[in-house]
């Protein structure tokens, strides 16, 4: 285990959250990230017994989704694996397909709370229809000329994606649209 | 006061207001303009050019009058119609455009000079001598003839922007809209229906006919109560939608604080960006007027307008309760407001129809075959003459309502070229059959008249909108309305020597559309510059079509072959503080930040943009007192012992498959597929045209595996080709790349004791040179078991290494190495010392990559393999690059206390210095502590044959010249023993 401490992709040594009305925003920096992609002809593996989804979908086992981020490529995202090689994990998994190492290629920021008040917020923030981000689906998009994954795997929240060098200016966006919706 | 009974207003919620320092009561329920009416002002501004009294003369967004600044201080909106500004408790709003009081403007004198300032006469009076148009001329007349004045103060407010999507867009919620979304929202589909007034129901309100023998306000209410009890449908009152783009694309903004006194914590404005399968456009018409002699006083109105404040806001545009009202038409419509207006016990004078079969439709005088041909009233309206065969009798009135036909409101339609169709029958410009795809005009927009009418198109458009995107709808019942046909007839304005305003914006008259006629301006488009006619906020809305008729009549051409100016968004005035989408300031765009960010602030440092990256610049230490102080002191440390310097923002490519070396052989100009597993190379990109594109480093981590490195100005496009390459150019290779430059932080350590320092951090590693030579590169652990990567890379010229850690590690690492190296003077630095660094060494950087640069001008012209294909190598050779001479040179001011600027042209010694004796330039410049002096880098003609040679670099733009010398581009270390020791 090293020494080093880590921070977190705004900055500190402990995830931020903060709360507007029926929304709340926070870091969520304990996911480790891996891209999956299929090296040429290659079927796409399972990852923890999880098929890989369809275009525009996420799927979900355990504390482990994947979402569809390219063609033939995946991104893997593990809840609690922040710190470990997360990447070699995934890779151990797929030893056939190209992985690579994204768990600090990118911040990640859920957003929780009531349905219509996420929709209002992200009409605001994303040019796509409700159905892109509903429950089971991702989309790769723009916001605020970056460029995001919305990931919604589950009921409980929509996970943004962005390239960790941006985490400040996204948490401005996400914070001040949701501000304004309190 | 002048208020009627009954009214769309609230008598409970009296609204207190000033206008010119003057406080009134109005209603919730009024717009400005309403209350001021009902309170008997008529006056409510100066017109552009000749400065005469103008009161209001619509009833909504198409006003060209009552233009009023709202609002006081930061706040202060010039320029904003009181038709539409709707009355909130507190507001303030003063009269524009005169010098002294509105009723004494000192500036009306140019009335009297009227005959002056005929059309064009800016082009014609201005002309000389020249240099005064942009000193003396412009100033006076944007003094003298203007709209309001900014307050020059920054917008407190906010903004945003968003985004909706819909099935159908109903664009106005009239009759026609109304229905139309109500058919739509009861089949399911996804429906947005905007209006630009913040009470739906359009003409419904205006209007005294009734729906299912109730007020039509009653079934405006259930219908919207209905409409938003559905899921389905989102109603946006306040919003307008301005204008049509490609794909089903429409522009709105939504007025969401512009009612309040203050926004609070709201947005002011927000603008829509709504993406629609279907759109409806129930815009409804704009009535037109007939121009007569001195037809502008306050008092002279719309007659639609008319009846729109006396059936929704219950007043009338007299002065006192007791002035009659004429009405002057051209067809039935008129005998309406003579109705309307009767049955609210409002006194009239009777009806002017210029036809001789005028009908009467209750008890009212009716002035048959007869017009309007004169006017009086200082400030207002008190007399017009009305003249029958010749014979003309001046008749007191307190206002005059004016009905000459309605024009179907065409804008959105005609957005993408989509010309305006004339309707004989209608007298009037329906949208075209060639509209934006998927837009269905309905209503009165489309040229139904009539209520029943325009509900019935607003289900049919509904339902073929529908139809269009596969949702089964179903008719619904419609209330029963009235549909009295409608006759008018084609008289356009009543001919006169006097001036007759068409367009009461821009004072534009009938006279002047007959002298730019006379001028040979016969294209409408050119009656629209040289008059300025249907410009400014307006837009020629109550105008346009009586211009064309005029013109037609002039030409002898038709008004169809006369044709349309071209419509184009907006369709009314969007504050520029909304298209720009709220963000200002340190947001105004996204900013990325290192890993050592945080870590380098808390040092104090100064940090540069470099694109959306923010980077340390230099680390000022106290008592330093200028820039060069830090620089020179980081420069040394590295040159001397060990400096740190984040280079987290080169981008980082992962580039893995069983092909990645073919496919890097590919890319790179030189060979990286004979690249040994644990081994870096420096590689050059060319464009396809064979010009350098970018340089960096490749590093082969396994025998499949690759990590690039870009500049930090082209990572992403770099990224980006490559994916073009893999996916179009060369789809049979087995590559994938992906970009990792956020995933690592990279810092370089550089400096004679950097082995040591990086000997103190990693886990069990053998740094020797032996073991890790220059260009060597591995996976180790650091500060026990962190996973890393080391790259034996040199930018500085000195031993030097960059290692990668997950960037969340960054900062702490940063701290750590700072901590261990503290003995051995570690220093870290920013960008400015990098600059100096790579300048002393030679290294080539954006500014030798400009470009305009070939691998043989950098010296490196046998890096482009001649062995295998690359992007661009073919290129490379043609002719033109090939003979290609100059060559990157080291240059030495001979006086070395002077900087010579990059940019500097370089000449032989004593040629002239013209294009045609130039033999380059100088690319980078700096001060170098490890020469003392000033040193540059270059490209000369014939550079790698001229060293020792003076020649001049020249700064025309600056008058300088300095005598330089032509050394080496390596100032340090031309061997390189530094970076392989």
């Amino acid at each position: 285990m090293t020494d080093l401490t880590p921070i977190t992709s705004l900055g500190s040594q402990s995830a931020q959250q903060v709360s507007y009305g029926a929304l709340t925003i926070a870091e969520e920096p304990d996911h480790g990230i891996a891209s999956l992609t299929l090296r040429k002809g290659q079927d796409a593996p399972t990852i923890f017994e999880m098929a890989l989804p369809e275009v525009g979908k996420v799927a979900q086992t355990g504390r482990n989704l994947a979402f569809w981020s390219a063609p033939n490529q995946w991104m893997i995202m593990g809840e609690g694996q922040g710190t470990t090689d997360y990447a070699a994990m995934i890779k151990a998994e797929a030893p056939a397909a190209t992985v690579t190492e994204q768990t600090d290629g990118f911040a990640t920021f859920s957003i929780k709370g009531e349905e219509s008040k996420l929709k209002q917020m992200m009409s605001k923030l994303v040019n796509l229809p409700p159905a892109a981000f509903a429950v089971g689906c991702a989309a790769r998009t723009g916001l605020e000329h970056m460029t995001v994954f919305l990931v919604r795997a589950n009921e409980t929240g929509l996970l943004v994606l962005v390239p960790r060098s941006f985490a400040g200016s996204l948490w401005h966006a996400l914070e001040t649209a949701a501000r304004r919706l309190a | 006061m002048t208020r009627l009974t009954g009214g769309l207003i609230d008598r409970s919620k009296p609204l207190h207001f000033t206008f010119n320092g003057q406080g009134y009561t109005g209603y919730a329920g009024d717009t400005l303009a309403s209350a001021l009416l009902a309170n008997g002002v008529q006056l409510m501004g100066r017109s552009f050019k000749y400065h005469r009294p103008r009161g209001v003369f619509s009833a909504g967004s198409e006003e060209p009058n009552a233009l009023i600044t709202l609002r006081d201080g930061a706040r202060s909106e010039p320029n904003t119609r009181a038709t539409v500004a709707e009355l909130y408790d507190g507001l303030t709003a003063r009269s524009q455009n005169h010098i002294g009081p509105l009723d004494r403007d000192l500036l009306a004198i140019n009335d009297r000079l009227a005959p002056f300032f005929a059309a064009g006469f800016y082009y014609k009076t201005f002309m000389w001598p020249r240099a005064f148009w942009e000193k003396l001329y412009e100033p006076a007349i944007r003094k003298a003839a203007g709209l309001g004045e900014l307050s020059m103060l920054p917008d407190p407010d906010a903004y945003d922007k968003g985004f909706l999507h819909s099935d159908v867009l109903v664009i106005g919620a009239g009759a026609a809209g109304l229905t139309a979304a109500l058919t739509a929202g009861r089949a399911g589909a996804k429906v947005i229906l905007a209006d630009e007034d913040y009470q739906l129901g359009g003409r419904l309100l205006a209007e005294s006919d009734l729906l299912d023998d109730a007020p039509a306000s009653d079934w405006v209410s259930q219908t919207v109560a209905e409409l938003d009890s559905l899921p389905n449908v989102r109603i946006m009152p306040r919003t307008t939608i301005f204008g049509t783009y490609d794909h089903g694309i429409f522009g709105a903004v939504e007025k969401v604080a512009d009612h309040l006194p203050v926004p609070g914590d709201k947005v002011r404005q927000t603008l829509w960006r709504i993406t629609a399968k279907t759109s409806v456009l129930a815009a409804g018409a704009i009535e037109r007027h007939i121009p007569f002699a001195d037809n502008d006083r306050p008092g002279i109105m719309l007659s639609g307008a008319v009846r729109a404040y006396a059936n929704r806001w219950a007043t009338t545009p007299t002065a006192t309760a007791s002035d009659p009202i004429a009405i002057f038409t051209n067809g039935d419509d008129g005998h309406r407001t003579a109705l309307d207006l009767i049955a609210k016990g409002a006194p009239i004078l009777g009806v002017i129809d210029t036809r001789e079969d005028a009908p009467k439709f209750g008890d009212y005088q009716v002035f048959a075959g007869s017009t309007v041909t004169g006017s009086k009233g200082r400030l207002g309206l008190t007399s017009i003459q009305i003249t029958r065969n010749g014979q003309g009798s001046w008749h007191d009135v307190g206002a005059l309502a004016v009905a000459g036909g309605w024009n179907p409101n065409v804008h959105l339609s005609s957005h993408h070229r989509g010309r305006p169709v004339w309707d004989e029958s209608l007298m009037a410009f329906v949208p075209s059959p060639n509209g934006p795809k998927s837009m269905l005009p309905a209503g009165a927009a489309a040229g139904q008249v009539g209520t029943q009418s325009a509900m019935q198109d607003g289900m049919r458009a509904a339902l073929a909108a529908l139809s269009e995107i596969g949702i089964n709808g179903a008719e619904i019942t419609l209330p029963k309305a009235e549909n009295a046909p409608s006759t008018q007839e084609a008289f356009w304005h009543v001919p006169t020597k006097k001036r007759a305003w068409v367009d009461f914006q821009n004072d534009v008259t009938v006279k002047d559309i007959a002298l730019s006629h006379k001028e040979n301006m016969r294209s409408v488009e050119h009656l629209k510059r040289w008059t300025t006619l249907g410009m400014a906020t307006d837009q020629g809305k109550t105008s346009n079509i009586s211009a064309l008729a005029v013109m037609a009549e002039l030409s002898g051409a038709t008004i169809p072959e006369t044709g349309t100016t071209i419509f184009r968004p907006p369709y009314t005035g969007v504050s520029l503080s909304v298209l720009g989408g709220g963000d200002t300031g340190q947001h105004f765009r996204p900013t990325r930040l290192t890993p050592t960010h945080h870590w380098a602030q808390a040092q104090g440092a100064e940090f540069v943009e470099v694109g959306a990256w923010m980077r340390a610049q230099y680390f000022p230490q106290s008592g330093e007192t200028h820039w060069r102080e830090s620089v020179d002191r980081e420069v040394l440390a590295v040159r001397s012992a060990v400096g740190l310097c984040d280079v987290t923002t080169l981008g980082k490519i992962d580039v893995q498959g069983a092909d990645a070396g073919e496919f890097l052989n590919r890319i790179y100009a030189n060979m990286m597929g004979t690249l040994k597993v644990g081994m870096v190379r420096y590689g050059l990109m060319l464009r396809e045209d064979g010009h350098l594109y970018d340089d960096g480093t490749c590093a082969r981590l396994a025998e499949d595996h690759y990590v690039v490195t870009t500049t930090t100005a082209n990572a992403g496009a770099v990224y980006r080709n490559m994916e073009f390459a893999r996916q179009c150019l060369w789809p049979e290779l087995d590559v994938q790349v992906i970009s990792t430059t956020d995933a690592w932080a990279q810092i370089a350590v550089a400096g004679p004791k950097s082995r040591e320092l990086l000997s103190r951090i990693a886990d069990d590693f053998d740094l020797s040179n032996e073991a890790f030579p220059f260009m060597a590169c591995a996976d180790l652990t650091i500060c026990n078991g962190l996973r890393a990567r080391l790259f034996r890379i040199s930018f500085s010229g000195e031993l030097a290494y960059e290692i990668a850690v997950p960037a969340r590690y960054g900062h702490a690492l940063m701290e750590r190495l700072m901590e261990r190296g503290a003995d051995l003077w570690v220093t870290p630095y920013g960008t400015e010392a990098l600059a100096v660094l790579r300048i002393e060494k030679g290294h080539a950087a954006g500014a030798e990559l400009n470009g305009q640069t070939t691998a043989a001008m950098l010296g490196l012209g046998k890096m482009v393999s001649a062995k295998k294909d690359s992007i661009g190598a073919v290129m490379s050779r043609r002719e033109g690059l090939a003979q290609e001479t100059r060559r990157l040179v080291g240059l030495k001011p001979v006086d070395g206390t002077r900087q010579v600027p990059a940019g500097s042209h370089l000449f032989t010694k004593g040629a002239e210095q013209s294009l045609s004796t130039d033999q380059g330039w100088v690319t980078s410049s700096c001060f170098s502590p490890h020469v003392g002096g000033y040193i540059a880098l270059g490209y000369l003609v014939d550079g790698d044959t001229r060293q020792g040679e003076i020649i001049t670099a020249a700064n025309p733009l600056e008058g300088q010249e300095f005598d330089v010398e032509v050394v080496s581009a390596h100032f340090i270390d031309p061997e390189g023993g530094r970076l392989r020791d």
